[in-house]
C-alpha cells in the first residue's frame, strides 16, 4: 500500500511538470482524424492502420447495414470472433480460442458487468446508438487491467455534433414478432450538447426440435427497454464536462417443471412458472481539460450496477420454488494524462481506484472488493518508420497477489503498402466472487461448494456438525489435525489466472481498394482457477473448492483480406486457424497415457490424430462478405456467410478431453450460416431495409439462441 | 532323458571351451522347467549362450513337476449396486461383495475382496469409514489404480497397495478422484475413467487386475443416464491363481 502512494505521488508530480511543457500544433495528429481513427489499443486517438496491435474496427454504417439488432448478431461476423454457445446454453464471444470470461467489455471506455457462469451475455446491449465497436485481440492488462487477457471490446456510442436538432426513429418487426423500436435525438446549443435515446425490443418464444418431446426447448419470450442519455458541457475550450447515463431493463418469463416427491413419498411433477429480470444501469461522469496542445488530462466517475433476479413459483401452490439474486456494483474514479513529447511521441498515465460489490443468494454475506492501481504507457516514434509503445500497469488488489502487467509492441513499415507488426503482453483476471465467496450446498444432490475464502470458517463447521467423512476410528483430536491440514493449504492467496500473450502479424494495404493482413497469434496460460474436491461428506457427496491448476495455450493463424473490385463493391473474407489445448493432457496424448474406450468398452490408448484438444474450440473459422452500393438507386445490398467447423461442448468418455471418440450428443457439426440484407433510401428522409438472418435455416439443440431462419423489415425515418 | 541332457552338457562345453575366443557370447544360467509352465528348477541349471530346449532364467518354481494353473481372465456382467437415499439423504444400504477367488458374488461378509455400491467400491482391507450398513474389514485385502491398458498392466506393483482408510478409500471416490467421471448437467453419466485399472490384492494374497467397463445395465456403448439403468457394474478381470505370482 505504501509502495501505491509512492506510485501516486510520483504521478502527481510526474502531472505538475508536464503542465509547463511547451504548447505546439502537431499537425501530423489532425491529418490522422480523417481516416478510421481507433481508441481503445492506446487510450489516445490512434489511425487503424497504423496499431502495432491486432484489432477490428466495425462501424456503425456496417452495422446499420446488416441489419444487426443486438451487438453478439454483429460480433459473431467478424474474423476471430466467435460467438460460443457453452454447454449451459450461456453465449459469449470467444477471441484468439479464449473464452469470453477473459475478454473484458466497456462500454465508452468503461467496463459493464454482470456475467453468467463468466459469460458476458452481449444480447443485452442493442446497437441502436452505436458509432463503432473496437475489439482489440491479446492481452491488454497493461491498460485496463483484470479481464483484459483474451482481448477488449469497447462500444463507442454516438456523439452529438450538429448545431441543429437531430432525430431518428425506426421500426422494424421480424419472426418470432420479434420488434425492435428505436428513438434518437441530438442537438448542439452553444456550450450544451445533448444526445438521447431509447430502445425497445421484443420477441416471442420459439422452439427448438419440436417434434422431439423429450430434447425440445423452449425459448421464453423476452422484452428489454434501453435508455441513454448524455449531456456535453464546455466550459470553455479547453475544459470540457460530460456526464452520461443508460439504463437496462429486461424481463423473460420462464417455466419448468421437475420431479418432488410430495408428504406420501409419492413422485409428483412440479410445474414452475416465473420470471427472470435484468436490470443495468451505468453512470459515467467525465472532465477533459486541455491544458495545451501537447498536454490533456481526463477525470472519470463511473458507478454502474447489475443486477439479475430469478423468481420462479409452482403454478399450483404459488410457493417460491426458485430465487436467485444477484446484485453487483462497481465504482470506480481515475484521473489520466496524455502527454505529447515534440519527436518523441506519446506518454499516457493513469491512476484509479475501483470498490466492487456483490450480493448473492448463494452467498452467505454480502462482499466487496478494494482495488487501487496506475498506469503508464509510452507510445513513441523513435524512427521514421517505426512506432514502439512499451506500457505496464500495477494492480494492488484486497483479495488476491498483486499484479504487474507490462506491454511491448511494434509497428514497422517496410514500405508505404506493407508493414509488419508485433506485440507482447500480460494479462490477468482477477479470481471472481464466486471463487473466493461461495458457500452453496446443493438441496437435492448435497454436495457442497466452498469459495477459497470461505474454507477456514466453513469446512470447521462442517467438521463441527459431524458432516464430514473422516471415519469412525479417528479420534476427534485426529479429525481436527486433519481439518487443519487442509485448511492451511488455504493459507496462500488465490493467484489471478494469467496469461502471455504473442502476436505477431504483416499488413498490407493499398489504399482502400485491397487490404490484407496476417496475424499470428500464442497464447499461454497460466494458474487457471478450478474446482477440486476438498474432503468427503458424510452423506457421501464431497466438498468442493477452488485451487488454481491448470495451464493451457491457445495458438492459431488469423487472415483477412478486404477487396474493392470497384468503388462500390467491396469483398472480404476472414480466416481463423486454431489449436487450443490443455498442456497436461496434450503431454498425456503424446506420451501414450491418455485412454478411451473402443466399441467393446475396453481402455485403448488415445492417438494423436483422433485428439481434437479443448472443447468449444473449431479448428477452422471463417467468413465471406459481399456488400454492394447501388448509388445510382440509394440501394445497398450485403450477404454474410459466417462458417464454424466441427467442435466438442464437453466429454463423455471420462478423460476430460474432446475426442473422436466421444457422444455424438456432445458434438456441434460444422455449420454455416448466411444472413442478407438489402436497404433503400426513399424521398431522402425515409430508409427502408428487408433482410433475413440465417437463410441455410441452420439449427442445433445445442445452440439455443438460434431459432432458425429470420426475416425482417425495418423502416428508418431521419428528422 | 537326463542322460540326453547331459549328453547335451557335455557337448554344449566343449562347444563352449571350443569358442572361448569367440567374444559375442556370454554365457549365463539356465534352469530346468520340466512342468513347462515358464519357472524354473533352481536344483538343475546349465550355463549357456542361450536358453536350451526346456530351460528358462527363472528359478522360482518349487515344484516343478507340476505346471502353474491358468490365469483366469472373465467378465462379470450386470453386478447390481444398489443404493438407499443419496440425493441429499442418509446413504444407506448392503454393499454387494464379489469374491475374486470364487469369481462371484458373495454373502459372507468375512470372506470377499471388493464390494460396491452406487459409485462407492470397497475392499476387503484396511478400516471401516463407517457410513451406514458399510461392512467392517475382516480381511487383507488391498489395491490400487493403475494406469494403462488392461494389456499394459502386466504385474502387481506390491509397493502401491493401499487398504481403506478412515478418510480415503484405496479406491478414490468421487468424480475424476478414482475410477468413474460423473459428467454433471446435461448429461448426468456416470463414465468408467478409461485406462484406469483397478489392481487387487485378495484376501487370499492372490492377486488380479479389473477394468471396469461400465455402470449402466448392460453395459450400452452410449449410455443415456434417463434411460438406461444405473448402478450395474459389467467389468472385465484377470485373477492370477498361483500363490506368490504377481504378474497376470
Amino acid at each position: 500500500m505504501n509502495k501505491f502512494i509512492v506510485i501516486l505521488l510520483f504521478f502527481c508530480f510526474n502531472i505538475y511538470c508536464q503542465k509547463n511543457t511547451n504548447p505546439k500544433e502537431n499537425d501530423s495528429l489532425k491529418a490522422e482524424k480523417l481516416e478510421e481513427v481507433i481508441l481503445t489499443a492506446t487510450r489516445t486517438e490512434r489511425q487503424l492502420s497504423s496499431i502495432p496491435l491486432p484489432v477490428t474496427l466495425i462501424s456503425g454504417s456496417t452495422i446499420k447495414k446488416s441489419g444487426s439488432v443486438r451487438i453478439d448478431d454483429i460480433l459473431a461476423e467478424q474474423t476471430g470472433l466467435i460467438l460460443a454457445t457453452d454447454e449451459s446454453g450461456f453465449e459469449g464471444i470467444q477471441i484468439q480460442g479464449i473464452d469470453s470470461d477473459y475478454t473484458l467489455i466497456l462500454m465508452d471506455g468503461v467496463p459493464l458487468v454482470g456475467r453468467s457462469s463468466g459469460n458476458f451475455d452481449l444480447s443485452r446491449l442493442t446497437v441502436g446508438n452505436i458509432k463503432q465497436i473496437e475489439v482489440v485481440k491479446g492481452p491488454t492488462s497493461s491498460l485496463y487491467g483484470s479481464e483484459a487477457l483474451a482481448g477488449v471490446i469497447n462500444i463507442i456510442t454516438e456523439k452529438p455534433k450538429n448545431e441543429k436538432l437531430t432525430g431518428r426513429a425506426s421500426y422494424r418487426i421480424g419472426s418470432f414478432t420479434a420488434q425492435d423500436m428505436n428513438l434518437s435525438l441530438q442537438q448542439k446549443k452553444g456550450k450544451i450538447r445533448y444526445a438521447l435515446f431509447g430502445n425497445r425490443f421484443s420477441r416471442d418464444k420459439y422452439v427448438l426440435e419440436p417434434n422431439d418431446s423429450d430434447r425440445s426447448i423452449t425459448v421464453n419470450p423476452i422484452e428489454n427497454y434501453t435508455l441513454n442519455g448524455k449531456f456535453y458541457y464546455d466550459i470553455n475550450n479547453n475544459i470540457k464536462l460530460s456526464a452520461s447515463g443508460r439504463y437496462f431493463d429486461q424481463l423473460q418469463n420462464s417455466g419448468f417443471s421437475f420431479t418432488d416427491t410430495d408428504g406420501d413419498g409419492q413422485e409428483i411433477i412440479v410445474n414452475a412458472e416465473g420470471e427472470a429480470l435484468e436490470r443495468d444501469l451505468n453512470t459515467l461522469l467525465k472532465l477533459d481539460q486541455n491544458w495545451s496542445e501537447k498536454f490533456n488530462t481526463t477525470y472519470e466517475f463511473y458507478y454502474t450496477n447489475y443486477i439479475a433476479e430469478d423468481i420462479s413459483r409452482d403454478t399450483e401452490t404459488s410457493d417460491i420454488v426458485f430465487n436467485n439474486l444477484f446484485d453487483q456494483k462497481l465504482l470506480r474514479a481515475e484521473i489520466r494524462g496524455n502527454n505529447i513529447i515534440k519527436g518523441m511521441g506519446t506518454i499516457t498515465t493513469g491512476v484509479g481506484y475501483q470498490y466492487d460489490f456483490l450480493d448473492r443468494t448463494l452467498f452467505e454475506n454480502e462482499v466487496s472488493f478494494n482495488s487501487q492501481y496506475v498506469y503508464t504507457q509510452f507510445d513513441m516514434i523513435p524512427l521514421e518508420n517505426l512506432n514502439i509503445i512499451i506500457g505496464v500497469r500495477f494492480d494492488n488488489h484486497s483479495e488476491y497477489s498483486n499484479q504487474v502487467s507490462p506491454k511491448f509492441a511494434f509497428n514497422y513499415k517496410i514500405t508505404d503498402q506493407l508493414s509488419i507488426k508485433g506485440s507482447t503482453g500480460y494479462g490477468f483476471k482477477a479470481p471472481d466472487f464466486r471463487q473466493l465467496y461461495l458457500n452453496f450446498t446443493n438441496p437435492s444432490v448435497g454436495y457442497s461448494v466452498l469459495g477459497y475464502k470461505t474454507v477456514p470458517k466453513e469446512l470447521q463447521l462442517l467438521f463441527d456438525q459431524g458432516q464430514l467423512a473422516f471415519g469412525d476410528n479417528l479420534t476427534p483430536d485426529q479429525g481436527q489435525a486433519r481439518v487443519n491440514e487442509l485448511i492451511a493449504t488455504f493459507d496462500n492467496d488465490l493467484e489471478a489466472e494469467s496469461s502471455i500473450g504473442y502476436n505477431i502479424g504483416l499488413n498490407y494495404r493499398q489504399s482502400k481498394k485491397l487490404i490484407l493482413d496476417i496475424n499470428f497469434f500464442r497464447n499461454d496460460f497460466r494458474n487457471l482457477i478450478d474446482t477440486f474436491v476438498l474432503a468427503r461428506k458424510t452423506n457421501g457427496q464431497n466438498v468442493f473448492s477452488y485451487q488454481n491448476f491448470d495451464e493451457i495455450y491457445t495458438e492459431g493463424i488469423e487472415f483477412s483480406a478486404t477487396y474493392n473490385i470497384f468503388e462500390n463493391l467491396e469483398i472480404s473474407g476472414g480466416y481463423q486457424l486454431l489449436y487450443a489445448f490443455n498442456k497436461d493432457i496434450k503431454k498425456q496424448v503424446e506420451n501414450g497415457e491418455l485412454f478411451v474406450r473402443d466399441e467393446n468398452l475396453t481402455s485403448i490408448v488415445l492417438s494423436k490424430d483422433d485428439h481434437y484438444g479443448f472443447f468449444n474450440r473449431s479448428r477452422h473459422n471463417g467468413n465471406l462478405k459481399v456488400f454492394w452500393d447501388i448509388k445510382k438507386w440509394d440501394l445497398n445490398v450485403n450477404a454474410r456467410a459466417i462458417y464454424r467447423s466441427k467442435y466438442g461442448l464437453g466429454d463423455t468418455n471420462g478423460n476430460g478431453t474432446f475426442d473422436t471418440f466421444d457422444d455424438d450428443a456432445v458434438v456441434v457439426d460444422g455449420f454455416a450460416t448466411l444472413n442478407i440484407a438489402a436497404s433503400k433510401k426513399l424521398f431522402k428522409k425515409f430508409e427502408i431495409q428487408a433482410g433475413a438472418d440465417n437463410i441455410l435455416n441452420y439449427q442445433n439443440i445445442n445452440i439455443p439462441g438460434n431459432p432458425g431462419t429470420r426475416g425482417y423489415v425495418r423502416v428508418n425515418y431521419q428528422f | 532323458m537326463k542322460k540326453g541332457f547331459y549328453l547335451l552338457l557335455t557337448f554344449s562345453l566343449i562347444i563352449a571351451s571350443c569358442g572361448s575366443d569367440d567374444d559375442s557370447c556370454a554365457e549365463s544360467l539356465f534352469f530346468e522347467d520340466a512342468d513347462g509352465d515358464g519357472l524354473g528348477n533352481s536344483a538343475t541349471s546349465q550355463l549357456a549362450c542361450s536358453a536350451p530346449e526346456g530351460f528358462v532364467t527363472n528359478s522360482d518354481d518349487n515344484d516343478d513337476t507340476q505346471a502353474l494353473a491358468n490365469l483366469i481372465s472373465e467378465t462379470t456382467n450386470n453386478l447390481p449396486a444398489p443404493q438407499e437415499g443419496g440425493q441429499g439423504q442418509p446413504i444407506s444400504g448392503d454393499f454387494t461383495l464379489f469374491d475374486l477367488d470364487t469369481g462371484a458374488i458373495t454373502t459372507n461378509t468375512d470372506d470377499w475382496d471388493i464390494a460396491f455400491r452406487a459409485t462407492t467400491i470397497i475392499i476387503n482391507g484396511g478400516i471401516s469409514q463407517g457410513t451406514t450398513d458399510e461392512p467392517s474389514r475382516i480381511g487383507d485385502a488391498a489395491a490400487y489404480i493403475a494406469t494403462g491398458t488392461m494389456a499394459d498392466i502386466t504385474s502387481a506393483d506390491t509397493s502401491l497397495f493401499v487398504q481403506d482408510a478412515a478418510d480415503a478409500l484405496a479406491i478414490p471416490s468421487g468424480s475424476d478422484n478414482g475410477w468413474y467421471n460423473y459428467s454433471g448437467s446435461p448429461l448426468f453419466l456416470i463414465t468408467p475413467l478409461p485406462g484406469k485399472i483397478l489392481v487387487i490384492k485378495t484376501t487370499e494374497g492372490k492377486y488380479a487386475k479389473i477394468e471396469i467397463l461400465s455402470y449402466y445395465k448392460d453395459a450400452p456403448t452410449s449410455p443415456d443416464a434417463f434411460v438406461n439403468e444405473g448402478r450395474y457394474f459389467t467389468f472385465n478381470y484377470v485373477y492370477q491363481p498361483n500363490n506368490n505370482i504377481s504378474t497376470f
